[in-house]
């Protein structure tokens, strides 16, 4: 606090600049004391003392202590009394601070402000005093137009900017002060200067409309009067004018037809047959104005610039609603723009488009097809998704039409495979609103799916999907049509997931299953078993005597429009459903493991193969479900795994039964399930963490019952090995089960007495066996890894020498792997030769779930060949079982489960001899 | 004062572009073409008109020439090197780079057809040293009272208007322009300027063309039909502009439709062109500006060189082949080979030179040409006529005389009846006197010569301080309009009074003088004054 006694010492002295910054830095700091401050604002005011800096810094005070700022505001106010820069300067810094209520400029200061000799001042004030402070709008309007005449252009322009402004707010009675506004700025669009013919531009349209609405009698003239001036600036040499006059032309409520049809040709039309159509005003007015108009806005969309472009194509987004017929006439420009090179203009063309289809003038013609869709091909995503808005509502007249849509749109999807939710939703659009030509493209169509569905397809392609949108979408607003086979429904059952989304703009999961079931009636998927939660708003519909589903009060409500409701925004969407989501998966999750204990009673009748179909549309379900989050991600993973087992499981099962002498399966074909089961349940062990005791006792049972089998069919040499297997497994049981205190199932029992009897008698406990109902509590998470090898490929080789060691540049991405993890590198070659290389999870960066690492790992013993393939692999130790068969010196000493794929790396040899 | 002009050459015609203009006792020459149609002495402008005496260098402040075109830049090297003159010569840096190669191709066809030579290659080497290169928007002061600035005319590469100042006069000399951008090309852009007289081309002079779209997508039609149908496709065009202009076009097309078709050009002039075009970026359009700095617009992907042996070789193509209009040449030499099957396209611009194969095709619908006397071709082929041109069509004219609203326009390189039709649309609809002279023909119209004033002191702090006023006066509205009550509406009209305060004084041997209003009085009072 020296500065104080210092500042007023010296306070006859202009202020240096480095006591204002020490001024500055006490007045922002909100714990200098008030006397200190008081004393500040004394020096600052001694008007000797005014400057910029210290407007600035008393502007500081009254924004950093509101209760200085009325004294602050006071002394501002003092500067503003002579008409000087600095008054000016001080008004712009009051305009800066927030008052409750704006603050009043009485006539006198806002005069001699506006007249004061500094003409930046006089700019300022003249482009803001309208907007930042209350003044007299007759006084201002006053102001303003005689300053049109000053001879400096930016005042000019200023003022002119000021009377834009002044036409927002203002409504005026007077006519002629209007009208002599108008007047004044059409004057100036011949201005030699640009920025003043700009704003000029901004005036003609904003006071013209004003002066239009101004007698209704009038109005259509005055509305042509001013499109047919702004259109005569469309050629002017500024780019900027250009866009403004485009902008004008993009406010106009009404205008002749005739007017808005010239705009469109060069020529200048003298049509008898039309001049006889109009009034005799018009076509007076027509005659007189039609070369300033003619063209314009051919000019504006064939335009250098795309700012103009763009402006262009939006101005015909309002003038396409006033006539019709040119609507139809200035689609064909419209179209051309498609083939814009900017994407703004292409978009802001497309935008147009849509908007033009919202009020029912867009008129799709063979001609325009082309170009109209080859928009869904553009490299531009937002182009894509602006075309699909427009197919959304578009009216397409006939079946051609619609099949060259529906043509492009598959094509859209098999090269942007990203588009695949909103290309859906565009179908069932199309669907829901071309349903006469549905029948058709189901006709043409049927065999294609079916073929898909009762083949043994493991991939239902995007095409069959979209194929069943249309389908299932055509009569979805309460009209027979008995074209579409029922059985299309049932399909689109088993890809509900994949395809609800394109139908959440009117109904949500449950509600489209509620729908489809309803409309293909087939008992396999009976509602009853799905409702999972909120399944009241599907009751109705199911059980409910109403036929379907119009009834449902979501789609009701859309019914009566054409135009559907807008599409939710994306990026919200994906808000909400990142939210539901993950609730959603793990409900889904426990919906379809719920039905395996079902299922394995079902097989105990002898039904093995419908068990088998129904598992495998699970797992095909499971498989083509995606979700963006790392939750949801797990627990489809784990009930995946889970339900590939279980189908394992149950084709094992099978060899138990009492053989039916139509199928006969080789002992190697058991085997080789078996082995295989018996991985698979280790990955599950493995690469899956945070099981609840009650899921894992579950896992456990799982382990027993597959060396059960094993033991119990397979007279194999390594009894031993997996009867120690099997103790110890069942020794893990028994400590979870003293643990917990949960009563052993029966099968467990059994085994119990069979190992303490060391009977080998397991088809014993294995009929006491039965699947128990699993229920997924979300905690489980995937251990997994991500391994790429970048700049290598078949094509592209590293180099190697034979005999000397290569290294693998391996790029690590772990998820959810737990420090007591023991992971390798397996790297191996096509002749049985493996090399282990221990991972350090010390040299892993990132906390949390996700873990990177970049580790280079060598390999040594190259062959003497040509070329060199290595397939690497990242694995995990299998710690759960302790009894260890393999003992590789430095190797792992447990079986390994990988974590994810092999991946190749290739070498050529660079001393070919 | 007066600004006097002599149309030399493409008064009521196209070709030998050459004006002479004598503004406030300076002489500039506008261009100096030679006439493509001759091959005698009316090949190139009557230069003796100039000065009788042949002392060019005093009788010629200084030559501009507006862009690269033969029609332009044709008789330069004659002129310079043949006839003596000395002095200055102004173009842009495209133009100085590009008319060396028009000339030295020019030079080496005159060459072939064993006609006299007018210069050699050492002449055009000599003259382009003369020659001072300027930018646009760059004002040039030539001597004490000349000042020349170019600004940006599309049309070709490098082609400019030139606006030209001596004292108070003020013109400006267009050249060829286009009022729309094309591929390549930007649109003409000047300045608003208070011109005495405005001298533009006007060589589509009651031609209004549509949208280009609907003409790009007939021409890519027209092509891709026949290159479909097996069909040859033989473009004759200049090297520069035309060529690089339709090759954007196709080769974007070709990349769209994935056509594998292939495109030549047609001589090594054409892709020493292209290369210019990559230097000279910034004289392009906006777009190919922006987009350069990703993907040079001028790296055509499907173009492929050309060998004389693909003539006769079977299967589709694309040939871009000079000289345009079909002039001779290559171009000549392939039609004659291509003309006889109907498979095959020729495509022409809308305006072909009078004497040229290309106006006989494009003038009706022959089906027997003769290129000389012993020679007679069979044309079978389709003729598509391809209304791409660099020029500005007649709205484009109106645009810009209105823009600019000069005082007096003279329309020079064009027909004369369309002059005569343009001419009259000028003066009627924009109530500015019009120009058509024939070539040999002198025009002189009053020039603007300011007065220049002393301000007395009071004068000019009053016109420091705003003082306006408002009037409410009745319309002058002499519209025949039947709304009845609008002529009667008093308009608001604004005045500001400090400029019609001032009062001119004109003392006996003093110099002009304005003062204020007030001041005028205390002064009347001591002395008599005319006023």
């Amino acid at each position: 606090m020296d500065d104080t006694p210092q500042l007023q010492s010296n306070s006859e002295q202009p202020l240096t600049l480095h006591t204002l910054s020490s001024i500055r830095s006490l007045l922002i700091n909100p714990s200098t004391p008030k006397p200190t401050l008081s004393s500040i604002l004394q020096t600052l005011t001694r008007s000797s003392q005014l400057t910029h800096h210290t407007l600035n810094l008393l502007t500081d005070l009254a924004i950093h202590h509101p209760s200085f700022s009325q004294l602050a505001l006071d002394s501002l106010l003092t500067a503003t009394e002579s008409p000087t820069r600095l008054a000016v300067d001080s008004l712009a810094s009051i305009s800066e601070l927030s008052f409750p209520d704006s603050f009043e400029l009485d006539d006198g200061r806002f005069v001699s402000l506006c007249f004061g000799p500094s003409i930046p001042g006089r700019i300022w004030m003249l482009k803001n005093a309208g907007y930042l402070f209350k003044v007299r709008p007759a006084l201002l309007f006053t102001v303003l137009l005689g300053f049109t005449k000053d001879p400096y252009p930016y005042v000019r322009a200023a003022s002119l900017e000021g009377l834009v402004g002044l036409s927002e707010r203002g409504d005026f009675n007077d006519v002629s002060m209007v009208k002599g506004c108008y007047q004044r700025a059409l004057q100036l669009l011949t201005d030699m200067e640009d920025c003043v013919r700009i704003s000029a531009v901004r005036v003609v349209a904003s006071w013209g409309l004003m002066l239009s609405a101004s007698n209704a009698d009038m109005k259509a003239y005055w509305c042509n009067e001013v499109f047919a001036k702004l259109c005569s600036m469309v050629r002017d040499m500024s780019m900027k004018v250009r866009v403004e006059a485009f902008n004008g032309l993009a406010k106009m409520e009404i205008v002749s037809k005739d007017f808005l049809l010239q705009s469109l040709s060069k020529r200048v039309l003298r049509n008898e047959k039309q001049m006889e159509a109009m009034d005799q005003s018009t076509s007076e007015q027509f005659v007189t104005l039609a070369t300033s108009v003619a063209g314009a806005l051919v000019h504006g969309l064939e335009e250098e610039f795309f700012e103009v472009r763009k402006s262009a194509c939006q101005s015909l987004h309002t003038l396409t609603i006033l006539s019709v017929e040119f609507a139809r006439e200035a689609l064909d420009l419209l179209m051309d723009m498609l083939n814009d090179d900017s994407v703004v203009v292409r978009l802001q063309a497309l935008e147009t488009m849509h908007h033009m289809a919202i009020n029912g003038c867009l008129k799709l013609q063979e001609k325009h097809l082309h170009m109209f869709l080859g928009a869904l091909v553009d490299n531009c995503r937002e182009v894509r998704c602006a075309e699909r808005k427009i197919l959304k509502i578009v009216k397409l007249n006939d079946l051609a039409m619609f099949k060259s849509s529906i043509d492009r749109l598959m094509e859209n999807l098999d090269s942007y495979l990203q588009d695949e939710a909103d290309v859906f939703s565009a179908f069932s659009h199309l669907g829901r609103n071309h349903k006469k030509f549905v029948g058709y493209i189901v006709k043409e169509t049927f065999e294609e799916v079916e073929a898909a569905f009762e083949g043994n397809d493991e991939f239902k392609s995007a095409r069959i999907a979209a194929l069943l949108i249309i389908s299932i979408s055509a009569p979805l607003f309460n009209e027979y049509l008995g074209v579409i086979p029922p059985v299309l429904f049932s399909y689109a059952v088993t890809l509900l997931d994949r395809i609800y989304y394109a139908f959440s703009d009117i109904m949500d999961k449950d509600a489209l299953l509620a729908y489809l079931c309803e409309k293909s009636r087939p008992p396999s998927y009976s509602a009853p078993n799905i409702s999972h939660g909120e399944g009241e708003q599907q009751l109705p519909l199911i059980e409910g005597d109403t036929p379907n589903c119009a009834s449902n009060g979501v789609i009701d409500s859309e019914v009566g429009s054409q135009i559907m409701k807008e599409q939710k925004e994306l990026p919200s969407y994906q808000v909400e459903q990142h939210q539901s989501e993950y609730s959603e998966v793990t409900k889904f999750v426990n919906f379809i493991l719920a039905k395996c204990p079902d299922m394995w009673q079902t097989i105990e009748t002898g039904l093995t193969n419908e068990v088998l179909r129904s598992l495998r549309c699970l797992k095909e379900e499971l498989s083509t479900m995606k979700f963006d989050s790392l939750g949801s991600h797990d627990a489809l993973a784990f009930a995946l795994l889970y339900i590939r087992i279980i189908i394992l499981l149950v084709e094992v099962w099978e060899h138990l039964l009492p053989a039916k002498g139509s199928r006969s399966h080789g002992m190697g074909e058991l085997e080789f399930k078996l082995g295989k089961l018996d991985r698979r349940i280790k990955e599950l062990m493995s690469t899956f963490v945070g099981f609840s005791a009650e899921e894992e006792l579950n896992m456990l049972e799982l382990i027993l019952v597959t060396y059960a089998l094993r033991l119990c069919k397979l007279e194999t040499i390594c009894v031993n090995l997996t009867f120690k297997r099997l103790t110890s497994i069942y020794s893990c049981v028994e400590s979870v089960l003293k643990e917990r205190s949960v009563l052993p199932s029966n099968f467990v029992v059994e085994l119990g007495k069979l190992l303490h009897e060391c009977s080998l008698q397991f088809d014993r406990c294995l009929k006491l066996f039965s699947l128990k109902k699993f229920v997924f509590h979300g905690t489980v998470k995937h251990l997994k890894a991500e391994l790429s090898i970048s700049n290598n490929d078949s094509l592209h080789p590293f180099p190697f020498v034979s005999g000397l060691p290569v290294s693998i540049p391996c790029k690590i991405k772990l998820h959810n792997i737990i420090s007591n993890c023991k992971l390798w590198l397996r790297i191996s070659l096509d002749d049985g030769l493996v090399q282990y290389v221990f991972l350090d999870l010390d040299n892993f960066i990132g906390t949390g779930d996700v873990k990177i690492f970049d580790f280079v790992a060598p390999f040594y013993r190259t062959p003497k060949s040509n070329s060199l393939t290595l397939k690497v692999c990242i694995s995990l130790e299998c710690l759960f079982e302790n009894v260890s068969p393999i003992q590789r010196y430095g190797g792992p000493k447990y079986e390994l489960v990988p974590l994810c794929k092999e991946k190749q790396v290739y070498y050529f040899n660079v001393n070919k001899d | 004062m007066a600004i006097e002009t002599l149309v030399l050459g493409a008064g009521q015609e196209v070709g030998k572009s050459c004006v002479v203009v004598n503004i406030n006792g300076k002489r500039i020459m506008f261009d100096c073409g030679m006439h493509m149609g001759y091959t005698d002495h009316r090949r190139f402008p009557d230069f003796s008109l100039i000065s009788p005496s042949g002392n060019f260098n005093d009788a010629l402040s200084c030559i501009i020439i507006t862009h690269f075109h033969l029609d332009h830049v044709g008789a330069l090297v004659y002129f310079t090197e043949v006839c003596g003159y000395r002095g200055p010569v102004y173009m842009t840096y495209p133009t100085k780079a590009l008319s060396p190669l028009m000339l030295e191709d020019f030079r080496k066809m005159v060459d072939r057809r064993g006609e006299e030579e007018q210069f050699t290659s050492e002449h055009i080497a000599e003259c382009m040293k003369k020659v001072i290169a300027v930018d646009l928007k760059q004002t040039v002061q030539v001597d004490e009272d000349l000042q020349i600035r170019a600004y940006y005319a599309g049309h070709v590469i490098g082609a400019a208007m030139f606006y030209v100042k001596v004292g108070d006069a003020e013109m400006v000399y267009t050249g060829d322009y286009n009022m729309t951008p094309d591929r390549h090309l930007g649109a003409a852009q000047i300045d608003r300027l208070r011109l005495d007289l405005l001298i533009t081309e006007s060589t589509y002079a009651t031609t209004i063309r549509d949208s280009k779209y609907a003409r790009e997508r007939e021409f890519l039609k027209a092509v891709h039909k026949c290159v479909s149908g097996g069909g040859k496709v033989l473009i004759p065009t200049f090297a520069l502009g035309r060529a690089q202009e339709l090759c954007i076009l196709l080769d974007d097309y070709w990349e769209r439709m994935n056509l594998k078709v292939p495109i030549y050009f047609s001589s090594g002039l054409t892709i020493q062109a292209n290369m210019y075009y990559k230097m000279l970026i910034s004289w392009t359009s906006q777009k190919i500006k922006d987009t350069y700095s990703t993907h040079s617009a001028f790296d055509f992907k499907n173009v492929h060189k050309f060998d004389k042996s693909i003539i006769d070789a079977p299967g589709p193509c694309v040939l871009f082949a000079t000289p345009g209009m079909i002039r001779g040449g290559l171009s000549l030499e392939v039609f004659k080979h291509w003309a006889p099957s109907e498979k095959n396209l020729v495509t022409l611009p809308g305006y072909c030179v009078v004497g040229t194969v290309g106006h006989k095709l494009t003038s009706g619908k022959p089906t027997k040409i003769d290129t000389d006397p012993d020679t007679q071709i069979d044309v079978r082929c389709q003729i598509h006529q391809l209304a791409f041109s660099p020029h500005t069509d007649s709205k484009g004219i109106m645009d810009l005389v209105k823009f600019l609203s000069p005082k007096h326009v003279m329309l020079v390189h064009g027909e004369k009846p369309k002059m005569a039709s343009l001419k009259e649309r000028i003066h009627s609809e924009l109530g500015i006197p019009c120009y058509t002279p024939a070539n040999n023909e002198t025009v002189s119209i009053p020039s603007t010569h300011y007065v220049n004033a002393e301000a007395s002191d009071t004068f000019i702090r009053n016109c420091l301080n705003p003082n306006f006023t408002f009037q409410k006066c009745n319309s002058v509205d002499t519209c025949n309009s039947t709304l009845i009550d609008r002529n009667l509406t008093p308009e608001l009209q604004v005045e500001d009074e400090r400029v019609v305060d001032g009062v001119l004084v004109m003392e006996n041997n003093k110099k002009a003088k304005i003062v204020q209003r007030d001041e005028l009085l205390l002064m009347l009072d001591e002395k008599k004054h005319e006023v």
